[in-house]
């Protein structure tokens, strides 16, 4: 297990709502806005927002994760966007 | 004492809250075009199918490979480093 996975779901929490750099094992980075992290695997997952209005999901595997380094703070806007994301269908429907 | 039982409650409630989310983003996954990224540089494009509750592996369909497409796969968890899709 690594220092990621070790970490308690309070720390996970700490994550969520914000723009983060992970760098990964064999070199790889991802960025983007953390909508959650898997307290089973500590996958982190990264929402990135495209120009044609669509939304790239990453997902990082909790064991691949070497360092997560935060980036920006979400905003109130920011986070009601990300908490659309994975909203169900019938919450979405009265969104404004 | 007390702050224990404090800090289990808000354990499990971020726990619960962060799982929540998680199982939904699964739910949002399926059916979609994925590419995952394997260890060494691998990469390679399934329709994700579904995770299992320990995260061991992912079932996927339509798995491109280079001897053809495997129409389900089992792509263990310890071999994917990361994976994406694009929702509309």
């Amino acid at each position: 297990m690594n220092d990621w996975q070790r970490k308690s779901p309070v720390d996970w929490e700490t994550y969520v709502n914000k723009m983060v750099k992970v760098a990964a094992i064999e070199k790889h980075e991802y960025e983007g806005w953390v909508l959650t992290v898997d307290p089973v695997s500590a996958s982190i997952v990264l929402a990135t927002f495209l120009e044609n209005e669509k939304v790239s999901i990453s997902v990082v595997l909790g064991h691949a994760v070497q360092k997560v380094e935060i980036l920006k703070e979400g905003d109130d806007e920011m986070k009601q966007r990300l908490s659309y994301i994975f909203a169900p269908e019938e919450s979405k429907a009265y969104s404004p | 004492g007390g702050d224990a039982v404090t800090t289990t409650a808000a354990a499990q409630g971020a726990r619960a809250a962060l799982r929540q989310r998680y199982l939904r983003g699964l739910a949002a996954a399926r059916g979609r075009p994925t590419r995952f990224c394997l260890r060494a540089g691998v990469r390679v494009d399934a329709v994700f199918g579904a995770a299992d509750v320990d995260a061991v592996a992912f079932q996927v369909d339509a798995l491109q490979t280079p001897l053809g497409v495997q129409a389900a796969a089992l792509l263990r968890c310890a071999d994917v480093l990361a994976y994406s899709f694009l929702l509309d």
